[in-house]
């Protein structure tokens, strides 16, 4: 009986010394590899689909694009990916544009079993203009479901594509059976995309849209091997595509199983490993002035072979607070702050000295977005059809909304309180502009509800009280409980403002149908052009009209004369002065209550290469390095286990049953 | 015998139909095909996407009737795939719910077998253990004990150990998976001792109260009269008759083994069936969800039809009929 307790004993004190909180296999521990986190999964890994930051996540490190982003310079720059030049626009006679989109030389594909469908035994081949040609055509492929179609119908000849596709596929079975590029290539392709040669594509856009340059930067533009779409139909075992990237990226997918874990390995046949020194295959040697501070352009990176990194491996942390304290134990290496403990991090801006004191750091971005209460300018209460009456409600309701109040209570500060729907590192933002209806002003406000015919919120037509209705998207808790903040205000100006709170869907349906009169919005920039936020007031863009994302249904011509002239320029003075005009037209009329502009704070641990932070969602992850020596002497430090509580336990718990046995075996004998 | 299986069958067939039926009029009571679409595609996405994405999908049809084609609506599909067995792929990523199904049972059993298996051997092992020291401060600090564990919520729990064995002690990790066993081992520990400690309260007291009143039984007199020992009474004479109860607690919850669990799954980051589920649901995954729905169905049938048949394994004197 001795014998056996004390085997048991034995056991737990070896299954507790083999105790530890660390959720990476041991092997792992000195190699170069990023944890990160993710919430929700992917939905897909279609790079002509996908749209989620989640998903460019992946995508973004699997396949390059045509053109990208570099990684220092602000504003954001373009500079060659792919394409060995930034395309320029060449007009034509027939006022079209085209642009001449050259492929660099001995381009790749990852290797991938899917090659065997064009050539027996073959693991990967070149990537060709026709490659290109094929991502287009599946953009304008009705069945696939690209988000950005309506956008690019700007190409000559997207649209009719996809008519007459969708009409072969509906009358002719045999059509809709044969293999995707066959279909594509049989109804003669997109007339706009060109193939000239292997390596030269020539897109021509019915009118100009020199913005084109920024979708050839995003993942939805970048050439796919025809057959990883065929081969990868989820039929015969095959996997889905959008489950199965074939990409030219620096990082090939490795794991995915997107409910637990995603796992990119770098690639050794990417293109940079075989070309050292091409642009963006080495980090960057220049930026911004600050950067060297700022540890951007550190010695150690300035100039290293990309990517930096072995591995990239997300896991999925479906709630926040396990995900901060993994963190917090050094197994993740960058983590946003949950709001609960944002006031033990960050002090007065900065990391509190507990944090500093661990070698962690702050890094805040400011997104280049803009989130605002909008009006319906079609209601005829509170827009257009009201005239002055309705313009001065408006600014009224604008002079009471207290931004900063409510970045207090929501969002622990955070945020740069709007002026326009411009956020800074856009070109055309105005860091000294203020606007004159965005300063809390609850006086001046009552002045102007008075000049409305409204004093104290009552109609001084019909005696009656002024009611609006503030439709809303959401209806959880936490989103109605800021809907109300905004209410709370308008109320103590006399204003009653009621919340109809609704789903996203139903919100839509009654935006489509011009049936609401107060709106809370945001819109995250595709790419970082003025256009990408000013075409949100453009007439052109009207939703109830339209369909587009004028939510606001605002009409002004003048704007909409400014905004044509400003779309198709490039970035100089007059440029700015158009945007400065459309700026005053949009703060006279108030058809937006521009609020805030989202700012993101990161922390990142000691042995984490100062990441630049950036706004926008393109990838960084190539130019990431981390110390894995450091990290695995700090969280040896940090993840001692503390063994005396089992030992205490297990003895409280004899100490209970001993006495107990030996006293009913007395008893018994 | 016969004729009670088949009664049973009937009735079980009629309680899955009638689950199906439910699950659609909920669901569809709550979102339509546009919120499905919605979620799927993002919300940037223009209403042209959506409608093809409802096209590609099947939910553009009429929900229930369509008085040109009666058997061309959402509901008639809905149980035509189910009734044949035919999941079709996921609403949120278009990947085939079988093969998820699939992959999520080896993570649920992962955790849900070591639990059953310790659960049960260290219910059983300690309501022995009290009733065998029935009356004496072992019996009642067990007993305090128990209603205290019953008392408390799971998620305090999870909470708790999460902090106290996580954080505190860095005993394992917090939350996450891993397929290599390795570090399987580490990630299961607590979502397999909150597991236990949530349910060996309400194991004990009910099996402490079997045992207790098994052990009263004339024929345990008997037996310590012919001078048995107390372990084999104990272990041998009063177990073995207190066996029906005890598989009507153990045999209706084996089939749910491969189902895992919403809560726990979900806290602890387990890839298994319960998070998917838990993914469906927010996700406006409806093709996803009312296949566990079902699946989770037909399992209660079969447990409820193999718990009857395994007292007759238990007791020789129970028939069917």
């Amino acid at each position: 009986m001795k014998r056996r307790l004390g085997a048991v004993a034995l056991a737990a004190a070896l299954a507790l010394s083999a105790c530890s909180n660390d959720p990476y296999p041991d092997a792992d521990a000195s190699r170069a590899i990023f944890y990160n986190v993710f919430d929700d999964p992917p939905k897909t890994l279609d790079p002509q689909i996908a749209y989620s930051v989640v998903d460019h996540s992946v995508i973004g490190n699997v396949y390059d694009t045509l053109l990208q982003y570099h990684y220092l310079k602000r504003p954001y720059t373009l500079m060659p990916g792919l394409l060995e030049e930034i395309p320029r626009a060449e007009p034509q006679p027939d006022g079209r544009v085209a642009y001449r989109l050259r492929l660099r030389p001995d381009l790749r594909f990852q290797e991938d079993p899917c090659f065997e469908l064009s050539s027996p035994g073959s693991r990967t081949r070149d990537v060709t203009a026709s490659d290109v040609a094929f991502a287009f055509a599946r953009i304008g492929d009705p069945a696939v479901g690209s988000p950005v179609l309506e956008t690019l119908v700007k190409i000559s000849g997207m649209r009719e594509f996809g008519e007459k596709l969708v009409k072969r596929r509906t009358d002719d079975a045999s059509f809709a059976a044969l293999r995707i590029d066959r279909q594509y290539a049989e109804i003669g392709g997109i007339a706009g995309v060109q193939v000239a040669s292997p390596s030269e594509l020539v897109l021509v856009l019915d009118e100009p849209y020199p913005q084109i340059r920024f979708w050839l930067a995003m993942p939805f533009t970048t050439p796919v091997p025809w057959e990883a779409v065929a081969w990868y139909d989820g039929r015969d075992g095959h996997e889905l595509f959008a489950e199965h990237p074939v990409g030219t990226g620096p990082f090939r997918l490795t794991q995915y199983e997107k409910r637990s874990r995603i796992v990119m390995e770098r690639d050794p046949s990417w293109y940079g490993a075989r070309h050292p020194g091409a642009p963006g295959t080495v980090y960057p040697t220049d930026g911004e002035p600050g950067d060297v501070a700022e540890g951007y352009l550190d010695p150690a990176r300035v100039g290293k072979p990309l990517p930096l990194l072995e591995r990239i491996e997300f896991r999925r942390e479906k709630e926040d607070i396990p995900a901060f304290t993994k963190f917090l134990q050094g197994y993740y290496d960058l983590s946003g702050i949950p709001q609960e403990s944002f006031d033990r991090m960050v002090h007065e801006g900065a990391l509190s000295p507990e944090m500093s004191a661990q070698g962690m750091r702050l890094a805040k971005a400011v997104g280049a977005d803009i989130y605002y209460i909008g009006f319906n300018m079609d209601d005829p209460v509170v827009g257009a059809p009201a005239g002055e009456r309705g313009r001065k409600l408006r600014q009224a309701m604008s002079l009471v909304a207290d931004t900063a109040e409510f970045q207090r209570l929501f969002t622990n500060g955070r945020g740069i309180p709007a002026q326009s729907p411009l956020p800074p590192g856009i070109f055309g933002y105005d860091p000294d502009y203020r606007n004159p209806y965005r300063k809390v002003d609850p006086a001046r406000a009552a002045e102007l509800l008075a000049e409305a015919g409204y004093p104290g919120g009552i109609d001084s037509k019909t005696g009656q009280p002024l009611r609006l209705t503030f439709d809303t998207p959401a209806t959880d808790t936490r989103s109605l409980l800021t809907f109300q903040f905004w209410v709370d205000e308008w109320r103590r100006l006399g204003i009653d403002v009621q919340i109809a709170a609704t789903s996203y869907n139903q919100f839509q349906d009654k935006v489509r149908r011009g049936a609401f009169q107060v709106f809370q919005f945001g819109w995250v920039a595709d790419y970082p052009d003025p256009e990408n936020f000013l075409f949100l007031l453009w007439s052109g863009m009207a939703r109830t009209k339209n369909g587009g994302p004028n939510t606001a249904n605002f009409e002004d011509p003048r704007y909409d004369a400014l905004f044509d002239q400003m779309k198709a320029r490039d970035d100089d003075p007059e440029r700015l002065r158009l945007i400065d005009e459309m700026r005053e037209i949009l703060e006279r009329d108030c058809p937006w209550i521009p609020l805030f502009h989202r700012e993101g704070f990161a922390l990142y641990q000691a042995w984490v290469a100062p990441p630049k932070p950036v706004g926008m969602a393109f990838a960084v992850d190539k130019y990431r390095q981390v110390d894995p020596a450091l990290r695995a002497k700090l969280r040896a430090a940090w993840n001692r286990p503390i063994r005396w509580p089992a030992y205490a336990l297990a003895a409280v718990t004899v100490a209970v049953v001993l006495p107990g046995i030996a006293t009913w075996r007395r008893e018994r004998a | 015998m016969l004729a009670y299986l088949v009664r049973r069958l009937a009735w079980g067939i009629v309680t899955v139909l009638g689950v199906l039926l439910f699950l659609f009029l909920l669901f569809f009571m709550l979102a339509t095909p546009d919120d499905i679409a919605r979620k799927a595609v993002g919300e940037k996405a223009p209403q042209a996407v959506l409608d093809q994405w409802k096209l590609n999908h099947g939910y553009d049809k009429p929900r229930i009737w369509n008085p040109e084609a009666p058997g061309d609506t959402m509901l008639a599909e809905h149980f035509r795939r189910m009734l044949t067995f035919d999941f079709g792929n996921s609403d949120a990523d278009d990947t085939p719910i079988a093969d998820r199904l699939l992959g999520g049972a080896g993570p649920s059993l992962a955790f849900t077998l070591p639990l059953f298996v310790s659960g049960l051997v260290l219910g059983i092992s300690l309501s022995l253990f009290v009733a065998f020291f029935r009356d004496t401060y072992i019996d009642r600090v067990g007993t305090v004990i128990a209603v205290l564990a019953m008392s408390v919520s799971t998620l305090l729990y999870i909470i708790g150990v999460q902090f106290l064995l996580g954080k505190l002690l860095r005993w394992f990790p917090i939350s996450g998976f891993d397929y290599s066993p390795e570090v399987m081992v580490r990630f299961l520990a607590l979502p397999v001792i909150v597991g236990l400690v949530s349910g060996i309260g309400s194991d004990m007291r009910f099996y402490r109260t079997v045992f207790v009143e098994e052990s009263s039984r004339d024929y345990v007199r008997t037996a310590r009269a012919k001078g048995c020992g107390e372990g084999r009474i104990m272990g041998r004479h009063v177990l073995r008759n207190s066996l029906i109860p005890i598989l009507t607690n153990v045999v209706v919850t084996i089939p749910f083994l491969f189902t895992g669990s919403l809560l726990l799954e979900s806290f602890f980051g387990i890839p298994g069936l319960g998070s998917i589920t838990v993914d469906a649901i927010n996700a406006n995954d409806f093709a996803t969800l009312r296949v566990v729905v079902y699946i989770d169905s037909l399992l209660f049938v079969a447990g409820q039809i193999a718990t009857d048949f395994s007292y007759t394994l238990a007791d020789p004197r129970v028939r069917l009929g």
